[in-house]
């Protein structure tokens, strides 16, 4: 492993002009900046996974989280969008939220500001019911909405997020519509299904694990079933193309320097191999799901299109 | 002082509803490009205001016009109008300069401004307060302040 | 349950865990006394450097602040009628009268005394009641909780004033800032001119640092003549067990404090400060003698500072249970559980029983701590240093505001807001225009607004969705009663003294 750090150090010395300093990567501390509080979901992922990247990143390197808090992130990841490009400020990334973003708002930034170094988190999302409301099957669920269009009350976090997104393709892909009730986060959506005060949310997987017994979850929009709850069958196996989830990783400016980010590409890619960091982010109800470099970016890319699309047809504000 | 001395206009509640329409008035643009079940609240908040600082306008010209005095807002306007702008200054200064360099100056600086005098007492006091901060915020919870925008880079 | 109970006492005892709890009482009793630095605000940066401590001490730290705070804010409230704490803003109405008629000693034994009763009665709560309160907050939907915020914002209209006008005002203006931001359904800009930083919201503590800390620091620099603040003389503090007799006819008003900041904390976001201004105003309601409310009745302290003690361990029973923070602190702490792993929900308790068990307990020995600490310590030595020379008191606080604002998100654009806030407040301060009404306005309003929409987007558009079931009803009722009551009761005893001069 060791090896490929090495030749990835000199084919950067060889390339680059200042590749004689930039080898030594990383000779300060690197700032990671959060878009969120800290205790949030992403502020948990970027403190356990700060330790592992230092270990594989060596040499003594050290992570420092900023928390940036605003604007549901967006403060934080336009500073990570426009801070130098040496490999001493990343950023964590939330999609399909970021791009979103760029598209229900003004954004000093675009799918272009970035170098994309690894996706870390891939949140499924579920559909739940209330035990109240009775449907307690997606058969059920879609012939009620097909009856009586717009009479199921759907809770879930704002508009323009990944619940949103998947209530879209479910819409489209069942023909049905339902009622929005975008509630401020996912914790007061999930209250009010417990009170019964709507009939089905769309969360996702790591928010409704521990309420199982409390709620009806009717699937999970994965291609095969979360490991974060196995006996939960995916949308597909009951016949309902239904893909989605929020996605937590990192970024870096553009235009970082190739070997800074491929050192750094490689340090999330030791890291999602690491039996350790798998625990310590299912300890902390983070389902984990690496993805680095082109094939985050293009993952990026095909979320930016769902949303424009979205957008065109059905502006939500 | 005699009632005379005052304007009617330039009674401080006069001035103040005056104030109050206005900014209202002008917060009130934006609500018509907003979804009407959005502009509801504010407006109805804003319109509130409009109707109440009317009001109070009325009561204070007619306090007026029984030749009550208006109590001036402060005996010491240079006073009041200086520590608020040293304060708007240390805020910029700990923006732009830094936050410890801007502390470390303007503690002694406003309290020997407003009659604290006592050179060893505002040493004493300036390095308790500063060091006091630097140790709980930055040495212990590795909290930063503002290190100055004209240092970066 | 109550064996897991037991069970988690021992791990409490251990040196660093308990000393966590102390050190954070003291802290936050700290904290809270300096105008402009808040609770939330130390929490907040507390949560990451929390990441390396084990569970215990972080949630004993974070329990022992929380405890602190909220009698901590009751000092400068009563020494220089600024509230520490949002909370402790009820705290003023009458902490202040009795500090300049001399009895400021006896009105910070007042405090600490009521908060340690409030924080100890909620701790109770969260240990012995925790599940079956958690299905009370499952009653309350959209629509209870909208009516939960018109009763709040009915009580505006007993802190009106003497000029109903200027009230008003002061009112509209609290609401209006409630609503800058995003708006709650739609997420769209509302009054934000295009700045990121205002986008979701103002906090409360930007606004109550501006309004609240900023007149009285210039009123200290104003006047330097008179070169003493407080004077230590006119405390009268006296021995603490000297001063239990004077207070032991509070039964009701700590009982009745404790039940409204119980509830108040378990019903997710309104917190602190209501429950404070609602038991206030309940215990002048019921009052024998509520001529005397505002004037330095030590009845009024006691009220406020008993209910906003009350709602510390209650606004964890939403928090631990269903993920959603009583109170903003709560919100907070919520952040510092997730960090160790600790994710709420019914599982929490079967999981982790030794940690949120040992949390609960921590709670209840903040709360006891909170009057040996509070009581002796603390209180003394706050009111000498509120005892320092007034221009330097005034260049210290401002530091501290500037700390306190700029720690809360990080940013100086918060301290320009602040100062923009603090120039209004000097304003409102000088022409007697009331604060709590703003206060008020501002935790309720967006709040109202919030709960109101989703109410009507889940009965579709149709009003009556906010009557349709009891709780609603209830409210509506109360919410009637508080408004119409006292105008009632006026008429009727009017009546009677007409009767009886009849009669006589």
């Amino acid at each position: 492993m060791l090896n490929i750090v090495k030749k990835t150090a000199l084919a950067g010395a060889l390339i680059l002009s200042a590749g004689a300093a930039l080898a030594q990567y990383p000779e300060k501390p690197i700032e990671v900046i959060v878009g969120y509080s800290a205790g949030g979901g992403t502020d948990v992922m970027a403190r356990t996974a700060a330790p592992f990247i230092e270990k594989y990143l060596g040499e003594g390197a050290s992570l420092v989280v900023k928390n940036m808090p605003g604007a549901s992130g967006q403060i934080g990841v336009t500073e990570a969008a426009n801070a130098d490009p040496d490999g001493y400020t990343l950023g964590t990334f939330n999609l399909p939220g970021m791009m979103a973003r760029t598209i229900d708002r003004e954004a000093d930034y675009d799918r272009d500001s970035f170098t994309y170094l690894a996706n870390v988190v891939n949140d499924p999302n579920v559909i739940v019911t209330s035990k109240k409301s009775g449907l307690d099957t997606l058969d059920k669920l879609i012939a009620e909405a097909t009856e009586n269009p717009l009479a199921i009350t759907v809770g879930m976090s704002s508009l323009g997020g990944d619940d949103h997104f998947a209530l879209i393709k479910l819409q489209n892909a069942t023909e049905t519509e339902f009622t929005i009730v975008p509630f401020k986060g996912s914790a007061p959506a999930r209250t009010a299904l417990l009170g019964g005060h709507v009939a089905m949310g769309i969360l996702n997987i790591s928010e409704v694990a521990e309420f199982q017994d409390q709620l009806n979850v009717l699937g999970v929009a994965t291609n095969e079933r979360s490991e974060f709850a196995p006996d939960l069958p995916t949308f597909k196996e009951q016949g309902l193309d239904l893909v989605n989830g929020s996605m937590r990783g990192f970024i870096a400016p553009a235009g970082l320097p190739e070997d800074v980010q491929g050192k750094l590409i490689d340090a999330f890619t030791q890291m999602a191999n690491d039996q350790e960091f798998l625990d310590a982010m299912a300890a902390t109800a983070n389902p984990v799901e690496v993805v680095t470099g082109e094939e985050f970016k293009a993952l990026t890319s095909d979320l930016y299109d769902l949303a424009k699309d979205v957008w065109d047809t059905t502006p939500w504000n | 002082m005699p009632a005379s001395k005052t304007p009617r206009l330039a009674r401080p509640e006069t001035l103040t509803a005056l104030g109050i329409i206005l900014v209202a008035a002008g917060f009130l643009i934006p609500t018509f490009e907003q979804r009407a079940i959005s502009a509801l609240l504010p407006a109805t908040m804003l319109i509130g205001l409009i109707v109440l600082s009317v009001l109070l306008l009325v009561s204070d010209q007619r306090k007026a016009a029984a030749g009550e005095d208006a109590q001036p807002m402060t005996k010491s306007p240079k006073r009041v109008i200086g520590a608020f702008g040293l304060i708007v200054a240390y805020a910029l200064a700990t923006d732009f300069i830094g936050f410890y360099v801007s502390t470390a100056v303007t503690i002694p600086l406003v309290a020997w401004i407003f009659g604290y005098r006592n050179p060893l007492g505002l040493l004493i006091a300036t390095l308790i307060v500063t060091g006091t901060i630097w140790a709980i915020f930055d040495f212990g919870m590795s909290q930063d302040f503002p290190a100055g925008r004209l240092w970066e880079r | 349950m109550y064996s897991d109970l037991l069970h988690a006492l021992p791990d409490v005892f251990s040196l660093a865990n308990f000393a966590a709890v102390v050190i954070g009482v003291i802290s936050g009793i700290v904290v809270g006394a300096m105008p402009g630095l808040s609770a939330t605000m130390a929490i907040s940066v507390l949560v990451p450097f929390t990441f390396g401590l084990e569970p215990l001490v972080a949630l004993g730290l974070m329990a022992g602040i929380y405890n602190g705070a909220m009698y901590g804010g009751a000092i400068p409230a009563v020494l220089l009628r600024i509230p520490g704490t949002p909370a402790a803003v009820a705290t003023t109405f009458d902490g202040y009268p009795m500090a300049q008629k001399g009895e400021g000693g006896f009105a910070l034994q007042v405090a600490v005394v009521s908060s340690a009763f409030g924080g100890i009665a909620s701790a109770f709560a969260l240990m012995l009641l925790a599940p079956p309160l958690s299905k009370v907050t499952l009653l309350f939907g959209p629509s209870e909780v909208f009516w939960v915020a018109i009763f709040g914002l009915a009580s505006i209209i007993f802190l009106l004033g003497g000029n109903p006008v200027k009230g008003l005002i002061s009112a509209c203006f609290g609401v209006f800032v409630s609503v800058v931001g995003s708006d709650p359904i739609y997420g769209n800009d509302r009054f934000t001119f295009g700045q990121l930083e205002m986008l979701d919201g103002i906090n409360i503590v930007i606004l109550l640092v501006g309004l609240y800390a900023l007149p009285p620091v210039i009123d200290l620099l104003e006047t330097p003549l008179k070169t003493s603040g407080v004077q230590s003389s006119k405390l009268g503090t006296e021995p603490i067990w000297k001063a239990l007799p004077r207070m032991k006819t509070y039964w009701t008003t700590w009982l009745r404090g404790s039940f409204i900041g119980i509830w108040i904390g378990i019903l997710p976001g309104a917190g602190g400060s209501m429950a404070a201004f609602m038991s206030y105003n309940e215990a002048r309601r019921t009052s024998k003698t509520p001529e005397t409310w505002g004037e330095g009745e030590p009845e009024g302290v006691a009220a406020a500072e008993v209910a906003n003690n009350a709602d510390t361990a209650s606004a964890l029973i939403p928090a631990l249970t269903l993920g959603i923070p009583g109170t903003a602190v709560a919100a907070v702490m919520l952040g510092g559980l997730l960090v160790h792993g600790l994710q709420p929900g019914p599982m929490l308790f079967r999981d982790n029983p030794d940690i949120v068990f040992g949390f609960m307990w921590q709670f209840l020995f903040g709360a006891i701590l909170l009057i040996i600490l509070g009581g002796s310590l603390a209180t003394n030595s706050f009111a000498r240093l509120l005892n320092l020379p007034r221009p330097l008191l005034g260049s210290v606080i401002i530091v501290l505001m500037l700390i306190g604002v700029y720690s809360i998100h990080g940013r100086m654009f918060d301290v320009y807001l602040m100062l923009g806030f603090g120039a209004v407040g000097w304003v409102m301060d000088r022409l007697k225009f009331p604060l709590p009404p703003v206060v008020l306005g501002l935790i309720l309003g967006g709040f109202a607004e919030e709960n109101l929409r989703l109410a009507l987007r889940i009965g579709r558009g149709d009003p009556m969705v906010l009557f349709q079931n009891t709780t609603s009803l209830i409210l509506v009722a109360l919410t009637v009663a508080v408004i119409v009551g006292p105008s009632l009761k006026k008429r009727f005893i009017d009546k009677k003294k007409v009767d009886d001069d009849a009669a006589g």
